[in-house]
């Protein structure tokens, strides 16, 4: 059971991760096509996952539900209200098709107003957090705030047209240390994901077969 | 002192309501500020402006309704910029939100039909695939591995436009649009790298500093924001939702600056008055 769980994970990584390798760094065709036709394979894991991970919330919720029903009726309206929304526009979907003008009802007044609104809602938290939190306590934090601050003030028309020198300063901020930074960052992390890349090539990475 | 000190525990509700009222009042008295282009916004536009006549350019669609008030100025000036100029257009969605928000904007606010656009000759629009970065890769290099039809169920060999088209080569410009700020990378790693095929990109304007490295080598320009839509508006002479946004912006912000400043002066006020107890 063992060597099921964790060798043959392992192995399955390994074989098709060379696979992908010999596509990539070299010109012999029946890899190019092995290549081509693994890569289009990802697209169709990709929609079974999202199914998969369907099956794992419902199951995670309800479990979630039980634990707590004697608490109240808000952890039931979290488990209900979630498969109702789903209900409603998959039902419109399947009922009306995606094309028909229920469903597009649907998603420009129903669907788009409550992602906007749970978006905006966001504002709220980042302006109270900004209060709290962007304070010149160190000069690590004054740099935070001294960039934040300039380039925010770039962004806006009304500080353009009356500071002048913000255009630049901001333009500044974000095309030359921001970019510094993020080229560093960049690279860093690709030669991080090299590694772990290699590493899990050679079976060595535990996170493939963790859980098993 | 006193009162300095208090300044950083101002009830945060105060800061709620006046950002509300300040953004609200723009929506119904206009300001009309001047907007100022920045060199992304501007090469971004070069970027559609410089293609020869009749070019093909892929819209990858990552656009998402709940992030849509930042980004319909960019996809609007966009659309009207391309359709203006006569490219043909492919466009194809990422996300699930794609093919609706393409199918408002096309049937009502952007009518490629209006611009002597014909479906299937001048334009087409493939609809979702949940592409990823593999996804990119696949449709760069064989679109019918990804696509057999187009959205509205027409296969690819029926529509004129896709006949003898299937991959990069036949692609002058790829416009990619994202919202998960990393996601840029796909476009150069699979686009930009292998193909050399020419890129630039729409996003939330949290995600331009994660764009900004990459530009102008491997991104010949960008939009970032509902900022970098009022900016296209004006560089393109296409008005739309952008002005309206931008003088909500520039006052709603003011709140967050004096707060921001208040929660600075209560904590020098704190430091230097626990120092002088000292």
């Amino acid at each position: 059971m063992s060597t099921l769980k964790k060798e043959v994970p392992k192995l399955i990584v390994m074989v098709f991760g060379i696979l992908m390798i010999l596509g990539s760094y070299t010109t012999i065709p029946i890899f190019d096509t092995l290549n081509a036709e693994l890569t289009s394979w990802t697209m169709t894991i990709s929609a079974v996952s999202v199914w998969l991970g369907a099956v794992y919330a419902t199951y995670a919720n309800y479990q979630l539900y039980m634990r707590n029903r004697k608490e109240g009726i808000e952890h039931l309206i979290y488990f209900v209200v979630p498969f109702l929304v789903f209900g409603l526009q998959f039902g419109a979907g399947i009922l009306y098709g995606v094309e028909s003008s229920q469903y597009l009802w649907y998603f420009a007044h129903i669907y788009t107003n409550i992602g906007a609104a749970v978006y905006a809602v966001m504002f709220f938290t980042l302006a109270s957090s900004a209060y709290r939190t962007f304070i010149a306590s160190s000069w690590d934090a004054f740099a935070l705030l001294a960039g934040g601050l300039i380039y925010t003030l770039r962004q806006i028309p009304l500080f353009q047209a009356f500071i002048p020198g913000i255009v630049g300063a901001g333009e500044w901020i974000m095309l030359v240390p921001n970019v510094g930074g993020g080229r560093g960052a960049v690279i860093a992390a690709a030669l991080g994901a090299l590694a772990l890349g290699i590493r899990t090539l050679m079976g060595k990475e535990a996170t493939v077969t963790e859980g098993a | 002192m006193s009162i300095l000190r208090k300044l950083g525990k101002i009830d945060y509700r105060w800061l709620y309501i006046t950002s509300l009222i300040l953004t609200a009042i723009p929506l119904f008295v206009p300001i009309g500020l001047s907007v100022t282009l920045s060199e992304p916004v501007k090469d971004y536009y070069a970027a559609i402006q410089a293609l020869p006549e009749d070019s093909v350019i892929a819209v990858s669609f990552g656009g998402s309704a709940a992030l849509l008030d930042e980004q319909e100025a960019q996809f609007l000036a966009t659309w009207k910029t391309i359709f203006s100029l006569g490219h043909k257009v492919i466009f194809y969605s990422t996300t699930e939100d794609g093919p609706m928000i393409l199918r408002d904007h096309l049937g009502k606010k952007v009518i490629p039909e209006d611009y002597g656009y014909t479906y299937g000759v001048d334009y087409v629009e493939l609809g979702f695939s949940p592409l990823g970065e593999p996804g990119q890769a696949s449709f760069a290099a064989n679109i019918r591995g990804v696509y057999q039809a187009d959205s509205r169920g027409t296969p690819l060999d029926d529509l004129p436009m896709m006949i003898g088209f299937n991959n990069f080569e036949n692609i002058d410009l790829l416009i990619y649009e994202y919202t998960s700020c990393t996601d840029i990378e796909w476009a150069i790693r699979q686009w930009t790298v292998p193909y050399q095929t020419k890129v630039i990109a729409t996003t939330l304007g949290c995600c331009g500093p994660m764009a900004a490295p990459y530009y102008p080598s491997q991104i010949a320009g960008f939009l970032s924001g509902s900022g970098a839509g009022t900016e296209l508006e004006v560089l393109s002479g296409n008005p739309g939702p952008g002005a309206a946004m931008s003088d909500s912006k520039s006052i709603g912000i003011l709140p967050q600056l004096i707060f921001i400043a208040f929660g600075n002066i209560a904590y020098f006020a704190n430091k230097f008055s626990k120092e002088d107890e000292q």
